[in-house]
């Protein structure tokens, strides 16, 4: 079993397929994770593919400060996504509120309605901080096989800790 | 004469009480102050005799103890006009202006939600721009308005 995981966990790494949201960005940051898809700084050599809709997505991408109008919509689209799931924070407002934190509109950071893995600052950040970011969340994933993820520590907790020798044998068996 | 000054006269013509504030600000920009209650028939004038017929939004003011209320007007030759009206924070009351320009139920809605003036004969309809839960009495535009 530990094989298969091991397996997934590889194919989990070459391959993490994005989903962009702005949750009420300026959208210089969109702007520039746009930039960052394009083939000049070519993201698809590390598997990299933005994709439609939150179902087939392994990490969201949110730009900008949470909104009080879309914190709702932020919550359900994180939830749609499938475990292990991550996200990332691009830009200044999504790390902590920026210039927008204390508006009578806005609630803050993405850290506030949902965990966030990795937070990419600037104002904007540049592409190639998006892919330097993205690229130490995989390397996160490969070198510790713990991610820093509240969710997924849980997961990789009841797989390795919680589980005895006779379920892993059960498990082998098939 | 210039068709500024045209448009100027035209309105004095028709009311003399607006001879005072009815100002040519410099070539192609006019402003002019109407108390509430003559607001309808002035607005009525300028968009169907003297062809304002675009409007480009509507902005809020807090003045201390008056709502002011500016309606950004504008018409062919690049010529804008700016209508301003009050109505005391007491009775924040004013009449719609959907009837005229449908499209500017949105900037009404924001005046009702930002800054808690009563629109008479706009439609009933949910919230915007502010969220669903947000408090009823609260006006975040307002200057005395604190976060809480």
């Amino acid at each position: 079993m530990k094989i298969v995981r091991k397996i997934i966990n590889w194919a989990r790494i070459k391959s993490p397929w994005i989903l962009h949201f702005n949750s009420g960005a300026c959208n210089a940051c969109d702007i520039e994770i746009v930039a960052a898809l394009t083939p000049l700084y070519d993201v698809e050599r590390f598997g990299v593919q933005l994709k439609g809709t939150p179902r087939h997505a392994d990490v969201l991408v949110c730009s900008g400060p949470v909104t009080k109008q879309i914190q709702d919509r932020l919550k359900r689209i994180y939830d749609q996504m499938p475990e292990p799931k991550f996200v990332v924070a691009v830009g200044a407002c999504a790390c902590g509120g920026g210039v927008f934190k204390g508006c009578y509109n806005v609630r803050g950071g993405i850290d506030e309605v949902i965990p966030v893995s990795a937070y990419i600052p600037g104002c904007p950040a540049g592409p190639k901080a998006i892919i330097d970011g993205v690229v130490k969340l995989l390397a996160s994933l490969e070198e510790t096989k713990k991610p820093s993820v509240p969710d997924a520590k849980r997961q990789d907790k009841t797989e390795d800790g919680a589980g005895t020798d006779k379920e892993t044998n059960s498990g082998d068996a098939p | 004469m210039s068709c500024e000054e045209d448009i100027r006269q035209n309105t004095i013509r028709q009311f003399g009480f607006l001879e005072d504030s009815f100002k040519v600000v410099r070539p192609r920009r006019l402003s002019a102050e109407v108390t509430r209650d003559r607001f309808s028939e002035v607005f009525d004038f300028l968009v169907h005799q003297e062809k304002f017929n675009i409007l480009c939004t509507i902005t809020g003011i807090d003045e201390g103890s008056d709502l002011g209320f500016i309606y950004h007007l504008a018409r062919e030759g690049g010529i804008t006009l700016n209508l301003k009206t009050r109505a005391p924070k007491s009775d924040p009351a004013i009449r719609t202006i959907t009837a005229v320009f449908p499209g500017a139920e949105i900037y009404e809605r924001e005046i009702v939600d930002l800054f808690g003036a009563q629109v008479q004969g706009l439609r009933k309809g949910s919230r915007y721009p502010l969220t669903d839960d947000w408090p009823a009495d609260e006006y975040p535009l307002r200057k005395d308005w604190k976060d809480k």
